[in-house]
């Protein structure tokens, strides 16, 4: 029955969504308590992404601030139709620390796969972190765990590390081909399992 | 295998982001026509959107916090200014207090003197005027002499009012010398006084006369030393008679 509590966790309450999309009206016309409100709502989930895609703290402020600076820059052209401002958030965050992560990989010899191929880091959960943040991930990274070894792997690959379908199947060894089917099947079964409960 | 079975291996990759440039057109231009693939591609974000949720939670140091706000009110502020202004903002405002200033005290001196010269401009504009408008006005074309052919001037002339004389096409004076201006009657040359060409060689000026002058019998312009003389010395450039 969690599948139900991770559907109902998904997706923003819709007050959330408006207070949010009211942030950002304001923001627009030059309101900073409400970039203040912002970066509380959503500070720590933006963080953690992009911690999880760095691996470094220090680079992982930077672009945090890059984040915030080019959403507030940016709020008159957010487009609630495209999805939730959270979703919004999150999409300029791993854009952001991917292109940090890529201009890392150019100057420094890539890393290898096995690091990727294991475990998160070894961040701790924050003791004040929220319990819906914190049941959201658990029971995300659940679902993930249930796909097989290979598609998880290169999935995560190509999110967290921002590597292209040829690049996974470089590292993976692999045809290109069958990387491609892993990555497709693995999120559809991904899709699958947190949507089976609406059915 | 179809192309767009082909394509549609991509949906999964182009909603991830890790389609190679060249592939990511390819299916862009296939999605735009394709209600299947838009379906997946629909169906499939929010599951991505998930995945970036699924990453330990960890909560960001406090002190960033004000780093990020101070940073987004410098630059939504420094948005709206120029490159140049924020290089020299600094001392921008104690220059421009300064040329304030400086200029302030120049401009005063400079009006001071324009509006000196603008009153006697005025002045003689409203003598030349009056003169003109003087039910006594003698008019006396003047011809250039053999030093300066080409000069040609006129002197308009009312016993109550004074002289207005214009003149053209005189050459530069050279260094140490004047032209002057006589009135000359039938007892002696006057003096109306110095005559001061532009650098095309024409020049108008006023010139009060004595009430009590005789009829004049001409009017000559002659090269005297600078500052005049009391009676005529030098060649005549123009002469004429009324």
């Amino acid at each position: 029955m969690w599948l139900l509590a991770v559907l109902a966790r998904l997706q923003p309450a819709a007050e959330s969504q408006a207070e949010d999309e009211s942030s950002l009206r304001r923001l627009a016309s030059g309101d900073q308590a409400a970039a203040a409100r912002l970066y509380d709502r959503h500070a720590r989930p933006l963080y953690s992404l992009i911690l999880r895609i760095l691996g470094n703290e220090t680079e992982a402020e930077d672009v945090l601030q890059e984040v915030f600076a080019q959403a507030f820059c940016q709020a008159s052209r957010y487009d609630a139709r495209r999805g939730a401002v959270a979703a919004w958030l999150l999409t300029i965050a791993r854009s952001r620390a991917i292109d940090r992560l890529r201009a890392r990989r150019t100057r420094v010899e890539a890393r290898t796969g096995e690091q990727t191929l294991g475990e998160m880091p070894d961040a701790q959960p924050d003791a004040a972190s929220t319990m819906l943040d914190e049941e959201r991930s658990r029971l995300v990274r659940q679902a993930l765990g249930e796909l097989p070894m290979l598609q998880r792997m290169a999935i995560e690959l190509a999110y967290y590390e921002g590597l292209s379908h040829s690049e996974i199947a470089e590292r993976l060894e692999q045809p290109l081909g069958t990387v491609k089917t892993r990555i497709r099947l693995g999120l559809l079964k991904l899709r699958d399992v947190l949507t089976e409960g609406l059915a | 295998m179809t192309a767009h079975e082909e394509l549609k291996a991509n949906a999964a990759g182009y909603v991830l982001g890790s389609l190679d440039p060249e592939e990511r057109r390819a299916f862009e231009s296939h999605l735009s026509g394709c209600a299947e693939c838009a379906e997946e591609v629909a169906s499939l974000r929010p599951v991505v959107g998930a995945l970036a949720t699924a990453v330990p939670q960890v909560t960001p140091r406090a002190e960033l916090r004000a780093r990020v706000l101070a940073g987004a009110a410098s630059g939504q502020a420094q948005s709206r200014r120029s490159a140049w202004e924020t290089r020299v903002g600094g001392w921008l405002p104690l220059a421009a207090a300064i040329i304030i200033a400086v200029g302030a005290g120049v401009y005063a001196v400079r009006l001071q003197r324009q509006i000196g010269e603008l009153q006697a401009r005025f002045d003689q504009a409203q003598a030349t005027t009056a003169v003109l408008a003087a039910p006594d006005l003698a008019r006396i074309d003047l011809q250039g002499q053999q030093v300066a052919p080409d000069a040609r001037a006129r002197a308009l002339w009312s016993r109550s009012r004074g002289l207005v004389f214009t003149a053209a096409n005189l050459p530069p004076a050279p260094a140490g010398k004047a032209y002057q201006v006589w009135v000359v009657t039938a007892q002696a040359p006057i003096s109306a006084g110095l005559l001061t060409p532009d650098p095309s060689g024409a020049g108008t000026q006023f010139y009060m006369t004595p009430a009590d002058i005789a009829p004049p019998v001409a009017v000559a312009v002659t090269l005297e030393p600078a500052g005049g003389v009391p009676a005529p010395t030098g060649e005549r450039f123009l002469v004429g008679m009324p």
